[in-house]
């Protein structure tokens, strides 16, 4: 008997028992359909959380004083450093900012709004993707004049007005000690963050304030809190910062004092990229796990089945099948009923992760790649787990198979 | 044909011994048709078994067809059951929910016979039968005689050596173990060599040799006299 023989046999085998096959394809099945889900999903994830730091800013990097070691009045930033970095670094440095960050409310029609509020220079554009949609960003002008003016971002527009012709339109931030009038000279395009949804947090819009004017309204003298880079294309992140921190530890005298904490989207990535991996990795286990518990799910019926078809194989064997035939017979029929429950595993997998899709508003990421693994890895479970049952039907005895009741 | 010299089987059941065959000596030659016959318990569907290569001997020799089966593996022995033998048993023994034509075409697949020539062969082994109009039954929709009449069909489809029946008509009425006795001696009259086993005179009546058992041994070996001939019908 030939392998395409066996292969209908099986199928016609496992058809004549359709619901049992059926309920034996169940833990493949869910097995498979759960490796898919979570797989897809955490592929989709970390694609997803690739592209947010894409748009944040691959060469992107953040300074700020190490609040764990105690700075104190001579460690923090001024503008004379950050001049000096933008000298010393102009070959690498695409932009640089100082940045202060303070959280206000926006006062509007319902309720109040919880915004950010962001006092940065002109050039903050060129560090942070901001997609304008209607007038423009800060410019040189409103830094030196201190202008009260602002750029605030779609979301923000119509929360506040309903619409998204507000330019010249004044907003109203209640800030800790005093509030704001301020005058908005852009839009910009509120960015997409993924799982905002779930996690349940509303992040807070972002809103552009001229730097002079936030330190002015804030009473702050020569002192940076932040320093906001972006570093041209192909320069050493990790290794520019570092030579940065040493620069701007020499004007302070702090040099090895750990005054200094620096982030980089490339760093924020990794740790990112290692979370969901290690989650993808435990959830994936406990998948795993259950297609194992599917596997011997097939066993088991493969042996029930071998026992009730005791007959059928001693009929087999007296008039001329081998131990091989027999063996090919049970093991085809284990391997096609996990590996169709495999397919139809597979695509309720892509359904299952379409559907948390939808919740979490991250694209599935199911290649071609995970689905061949599936299957052949449902496919190494029916041999796995249908080799012992295989063999037991193939040792038959055929008189006493034949005399079997 | 077939010669058996000085066949032993031995049952070991543990606390006993059953000793089913004793030292048989038999000769079978090609074209016969053999009625074994003895009380139950004597061995009969042990010799059977035997010779239809299900079971090993515990000791002496076997010949089917110039091949010496005692020292054939278990592979070649399958190959001995796909070719040179057909079984019929009591309890026909088919496939119940396969169709009469794919059980005659059952031994033919183990021996790698095309799908095409294997339908070809089944069907005319059917019709040898005279089950021309039944060949897409299932087997467990027709009645004992038809149902023993499918297993015989598929017993000679690999144009055996010998064709084998343990108690054919062991579960059919009168009237269908006659016709299946017909059918024997039909195929018998065209050449085959037919061996069955039967408790009844008036079935070994339609045999041309006579062999009893008892206790495991040979007590009798004789010619037909008055044998039944059922004239055949083609
Ligand atoms: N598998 C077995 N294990 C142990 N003893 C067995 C086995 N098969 C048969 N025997 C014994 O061997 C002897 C012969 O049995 P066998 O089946 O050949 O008799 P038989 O002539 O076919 O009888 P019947 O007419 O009832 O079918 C009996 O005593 C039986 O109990
Ligand atoms: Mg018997």
């Amino acid at each position: 008997m030939n392998f395409i023989e066996s292969v209908k046999v099986a199928i016609n085998a496992i058809w004549v028992n359709k619901m049992r096959s059926l309920l034996t394809m169940l833990g493949i099945i869910i097995g498979i359909s759960s490796v898919i889900a979570v797989v897809a999903i955490g592929q989709g994830s970390q694609s997803a959380i690739g592209k947010e730091f894409e748009q944040f800013g691959v060469n992107r990097a953040f300074m700020s004083t190490n609040w764990q070691e105690t700075p104190t009045d001579r460690d923090y930033f001024t503008h004379g450093d950050v001049d000096a970095i933008k000298e010393a670094f102009s070959d690498r440095l695409a932009a640089i900012s100082p940045s202060l960050q303070d959280s206000g409310k926006i006062v509007s029609k319902k309720e109040l709004q919880n915004i950010s509020l962001n006092g940065v220079n002109e050039i903050y554009n060129k560090i942070e993707t901001i997609e304008m949609m209607d007038g423009r960003f800060l410019m040189e002008g409103d830094m030196k004049a201190k202008r009260e003016v602002v750029v605030i971002d779609e979301k923000t527009a119509l929360e506040v007005f309903g619409r998204t012709n507000v330019l010249g339109e004044r907003i109203l931030v209640q800030m800790r000690y005093r509030n704001l009038s301020l005058v908005i000279v852009g839009l910009y395009k509120t960015p997409k963050v993924p799982f905002s949804n779930v996690a349940n947090f509303e992040q807070p819009s972002n809103i552009y304030i001229p730097l002079t004017t936030m330190e002015k309204i804030l009473g702050i003298g020569d002192r940076v809190y932040g320093i906001e880079l972006n570093l041209e294309k192909d320069t050493n992140v990790q290794d520019t910062l570092k030579e940065i921190v040493k620069l701007v530890e020499r004007r302070h005298g702090n040099v090895g004092k750990n005054k200094y904490r620096t982030y980089t989207a490339e760093g924020e990535l990794e740790m990112v990229n290692k979370i969901t991996g290690i989650m993808t990795g435990v959830i994936g286990a406990i998948a795993a796990i259950s297609l194992f518990v599917g596997g011997i799910g097939v066993m088991n019926i493969m042996l029930v089945s071998v026992t009730e078809r005791t007959r059928e194989i001693g009929i087999r064997k007296a008039i001329g099948a081998r131990h091989k035939d027999i063996l090919m017979q049970f093991l085809v029929e284990a391997v096609i009923i996990s590996v169709i429950g495999g397919i139809i595993g597979t695509v309720l997998g892509i359904g299952f992760s379409l559907l948390i899709s939808m919740f979490i508003k991250i694209p599935p990421g199911v290649s071609i790649s995970t689905i061949m693994i599936a299957w052949l890895f449902s496919a190494g479970v029916g041999i796995f787990f249908g080799i012992y049952p295989a063999n037991k039907a193939a040792k038959l005895d055929p008189i006493e198979a034949l005399r079997y009741e | 044909m077939i010669r058996i010299d000085s066949l032993t089987k031995i049952y070991d059941t543990g606390s006993i011994q059953v000793e089913a065959l004793k030292k048989i000596n038999l000769e079978i030659g090609k074209g016969e048709f053999v009625a074994i016959m003895g009380p139950s318990g004597s061995g009969k569907s042990t010799l059977m078994n035997v010779l239809g290569c299900l079971d090993r001997p515990s000791g002496g020799l076997y010949r089917l067809d110039g091949e010496k089966i005692e020292e054939l593996n278990d592979v070649q022995l399958a190959a001995i059951r796909n070719k040179k033998i057909g079984f019929v048993f009591q309890s026909f023994n088919l496939l119940p929910r396969m169709s009469a034509l794919k059980n005659v075409e059952l031994p033919m697949m183990y021996a790698g016979i095309s799908p095409k020539i294997r339908t070809e062969r089944a069907e005319a082994a059917l019709e040898r039968v005279g089950l021309g109009d039944r060949m897409h039954h299932r087997s467990n929709e027709l009645s004992g005689g038809q149902r023993q009449r499918v297993a015989i069909a598929r017993s000679l489809v690999n144009d055996p050596a010998i064709i084998l029946a343990d108690e054919p008509t062991g579960n059919l009425d009168t009237k269908s173990g006659n016709e299946i006795m017909g059918i024997f001696q039909q195929l018998n009259e065209e050449g085959s060599t037919v061996i069955l086993v039967t408790h009844e005179a008036e079935i070994a009546a339609y045999a041309k040799r006579i062999v009893a058992f008892r206790d495991g041994e040979i007590v009798e070996d004789r010619l037909v006299e008055e044998r039944i001939v059922i004239v055949s019908e083609s």
